[in-house]
């Protein structure tokens, strides 16, 4: 029954179908939109009438709602694939066992479900404006050429940038009240995760005050359990490891790379016996994991170049086909993508497995954060953005997106406990299976690692597998380290490490390759100069 | 309604144009000029030149690119110029068949095309880490092919052919009317499929990207700089592309004026 529930959600993941039939609604309405607005139009271009129209048209809509008037417009920038998009067929309905045994369906998109929920919570109709980004780049990018958005979900370090150049609104007072009830944000996320949010700070504020986090997980070592040994998987060192040249991928940006090459040039300091039973251990490997002096950002260089001759090839997306196609045998993953990697893999019984280095991990974060250009003082505004990220963090909305996406919510349910409910759907063991395990999940859901409440039984190969991704174990989040955005100076002096790594290195020819060249040199100058003296040559005697 | 006829005069008629090379030509020259020779404040500086030929990798990687681009430029002509000359030349029954089924790659979408090819090297190589040259120069000679065929097959298919029986009569050989004649009258071809494949081989990082080169071309750093938003370092460099082009185009165009002084003489 497991392996049923596994291939509904790999199902769900593959189904494009809402897709088109979204995209056919758009159409349609477009149509209708085209063939009913021309005809006001035609009366000698009065642009009021038009207007007038229109927004009879919208008041209509909302003749439902009690709508007070006013309306709230929400910009939200958010990666791709990374919301509930709705449309799921009634056979895909998620049973939970929890205490009131709640049936989970997403029926329409999360944003129509919020601005519902909004009008009749707070009696406001909000308008939300959904757009996607690639990469934090891009992001950021765009938040550089105009004012786009007011609520936007970045990565950590892009986040820290922002929080740096003092361009986030603060979230109010309100948002962290945990008497409200419909502050799901603050009530139900996890305890482990809020400690990490309040006590990393940037330029002396702690991310809490500006962020509120959406998906988390570690980094580590997507493998082949059949080629590679589980011990070899867990150290960074196998991201360089000639035996395996070509074997493995590596992330084609400048941080996760850094932070791999830092694993492995520090290896013998992590792994000190006595560095791994001090009790700031944590503290220790955050200072390690952060250096940027000059001198460890030389020897990184030599590493990533040397990780740069052995691996089969940079990638940002790729290393998931070509992981579960079984091109390479090793893949240095975010274990967000590294439960894709897994379930796409099961499909062709093909078994891959996820492990997090030894000496460290890099805890990251996805985190909801507003922009002060884009709210602007708005009150009403920065209400609906923080009502957004409550209503994200409602625990039946949270496995929804869970379930739609994959990754980890930092929510862990707070009084409710759906969210444990879903983990346990999705991983717990039939009661027929035989090879299963006690897995602890407490230091997530309650803080509390012998939480008998928090235990989920799984069959054994979960151990490495999707559940130790998505839920990893209290031992792998106490080498779990936050890589802290860096200032200009070093920021610049890494940057410039990475275009060295991935320029190409003229010491690295051979005299073999110089004399390749020098002959492919020679022959071009003598066919040029063929060329030049035909006339010579050719000339009839 | 009834139109009212208006004549534009000739100066009129131009202002479009001029607009246009001003909004999308010079203005945007002049903004590349202006970040690559300042820093991050805006002040004037040779930081951004000096830093990029003072840097062992920086260097390296120009070489590399033009490497690759000479290497690619190179192996299109030799494989497209017999090919345009037999489709223009020896009265194929079918020659604009044949030519369009050479060019019929190019309407199918290049990623497709690339994933294709990946697929069918790794079959080939077993692994495709370990040949990254030549993969690249594969796969964009695939890509650009066409782009050299085209130009040469519309010279040759233009060719007069009085001169080559001219050539004949007066006991030129094969070989010296190919050389002597040929081959010049040829040139413009070549040269405009040397531009047309040189220039984009030295910049065009998405198929270093797909067929796992994990090597800066020039294209690729400026990508690079732009991604950290580094926008002096980035205009500098495509800056330093732009003169190395312009270099190439003129050496070429020389060649080919000279040549058809030459020509001239000869005739």
């Amino acid at each position: 029954m497991r392996t049923e529930k596994k291939t509904e959600k790999i199902f769900r993941r593959q189904n494009h179908a809402p897709r088109f039939a979204k995209m056919v609604r758009a159409v349609i309405a477009g149509t209708i939109a085209f063939a009913v607005l021309p005809v006001p139009a035609d009366f000698s271009g009065n642009a009021a009438l038009i207007a007038s129209a229109a927004s009879g048209e919208e008041s209509g809509q909302t003749e439902g709602g009690k709508s007070s008037g006013e309306k709230v417009t929400l910009r939200i920038a958010n990666w791709e694939e990374y919301i509930d998009e709705g449309d799921w067929d009634e056979e895909e309905a998620i049973e939970l066992e929890d205490e009131e045994n709640t049936v989970i369906l997403g029926e329409n998109s999360m944003v129509e479900d919020f601005e519902e929920w909004y009008l009749g919570t707070y009696g406001i109709e909000v308008n939300v404006e959904y757009s996607t980004f690639g990469t934090n780049e891009d992001l950021y990018n765009q938040l550089t050429l105009g004012n786009d958005f007011d609520l936007v979900c970045p990565s950590e370090y892009m986040f820290m940038k922002l929080i740096a150049e003092d361009r986030l609104q603060p979230l109010s007072e309100e948002f962290f009240d945990e008497e409200n009830e419909e502050n799901y944000y603050i009530r139900g996320v996890s305890d482990y995760i809020r400690n990490i949010f309040d006590t990393n700070t940037i330029n002396g504020e702690p991310w809490s005050r500006y962020a509120a986090g959406y998906m988390w997980g570690t980094t580590g070592i997507v493998y082949n359990p059949e080629e590679i040994t589980k011990e070899e998987a867990s150290h960074w060192a196998i991201l360089a490891d000639p035996k395996y040249r070509g074997q493995v991928t590596i992330k084609d940006n400048v941080r996760d790379s850094y932070f791999a090459a830092l694993g492995i040039l520090n290896e013998d300091e992590l792994l000190d016996p006595e560095f791994l039973s001090s009790p700031d251990r944590l503290e220790q490997i955050a200072e390690v994991m952060n250096r940027t002096d000059e001198e460890t950002v030389a020897a990184a260089e030599d590493i990533l170049k040397q990780m740069k001759e052995n691996a089969y090839s940079f990638e940002s997306d790729s290393g998931k086909a070509d992981m579960v196609t079984g091109k390479v045998l090793a893949n240095y993953q975010w274990s967000g993508d590294a439960v894709y990697t897994l379930d796409q893999a099961e499909i062709d019984d093909y078994y891959l497995a996820y492990a997090v280095p030894e000496e460290c991990t890099n805890i990251w974060f996805d985190g909801w954060v507003m922009l002060k250009d884009g709210i602007d003082g708005n009150a009403a505004k920065q209400q609906a953005a923080e009502a957004f990220i409550n209503f994200m963090s409602r625990p039946d909305n949270v496995v929804r997106n869970m379930y739609y996406i994959g990754y980890t919510s930092v929510i862990a349910g707070g009084d409710s406990d759906i969210i444990y409910a879903y983990a346990d759907w999705c991983y717990g063991a039939e009661e027929d299976a035989e090879d299963t395990f006690e897995y602890p999940v407490g230091f997530f859901f309650s803080g509390d690692d012998s939480d008998p409440d928090y235990v989920i039984t799984a069959e054994s190969d979960q151990a490495d597998r999707q559940l130790f991704a998505q839920y990893p174990p209290r031992d792998v989040l106490e080498r779990a380290v936050v890589m802290q955005y860096f200032d200009q100076e070093n920021n610049q002096r890494i940057n410039q490490m990475w275009v060295n790594v991935r320029c190409f290195d003229l010491a690295t020819l051979s005299w073999q390759d110089w004399a390749k060249i020098g002959a492919g040199v020679v022959i071009l100058l003598a066919a040029v100069l063929i060329f030049l003296k035909r006339d010579d040559i050719f000339r009839k005697r | 309604m009834k139109m009212k006829n208006i004549r534009f005069s000739r100066k009129q008629l131009c202002i479009p144009y001029a607009l246009f090379l001003f909004c999308f030509v010079i203005l945007p020259l002049a903004v590349i000029v202006y970040y690559a020779f300042t820093d991050g404040s805006g002040r004037f500086t040779l930081a951004n030149l000096l830093s990029f030929f003072s840097n062992g990798n920086t260097i390296g990687t120009l070489c590399y690119s033009l490497v690759i681009a000479a290497a690619v430029t190179l192996v299109c002509l030799l494989i497209a110029y017999p090919v345009a000359y037999i489709l223009a030349r020896s009265g194929l029954k079918r020659g604009p068949v044949t030519l369009m089924l050479f060019i019929m790659p190019m309407w199918i979408n290049f990623t497709l095309r690339l994933t294709a090819l990946k697929e069918i090297l790794t079959v080939l190589e077993g692994n495709l880490s370990l040949h990254p040259f030549l993969n690249t120069v594969i796969a964009m000679t695939y890509d650009f092919l066409p782009f050299m065929i085209l130009p040469l097959y519309t010279t040759l298919l233009q060719l007069d052919e009085s001169l080559l029986e001219a050539a004949s009569d007066l006991g030129a050989g094969p070989a010296a009317v190919f050389f002597r004649v040929t081959l010049p009258l040829s040139m413009p071809g070549i040269i405009s499929g040397i531009t047309m494949t040189f220039l984009p081989a030295m910049t065009n990082y998405v198929i270093l990207d797909m067929i796992y080169n994990s090597t800066y071309i020039m294209g690729s750093l400026i990508g690079s700089y732009f991604n950290i938003y580094d926008w002096n370092n980035g205009s500098m460099i495509s800056l330093i592309l732009f003169a190395v082009i312009c270099i190439i185009t003129l050496i070429t165009g020389k060649g080919e004026r000279n040549n058809a002084e030459n020509r001239g003489a000869i005739l």
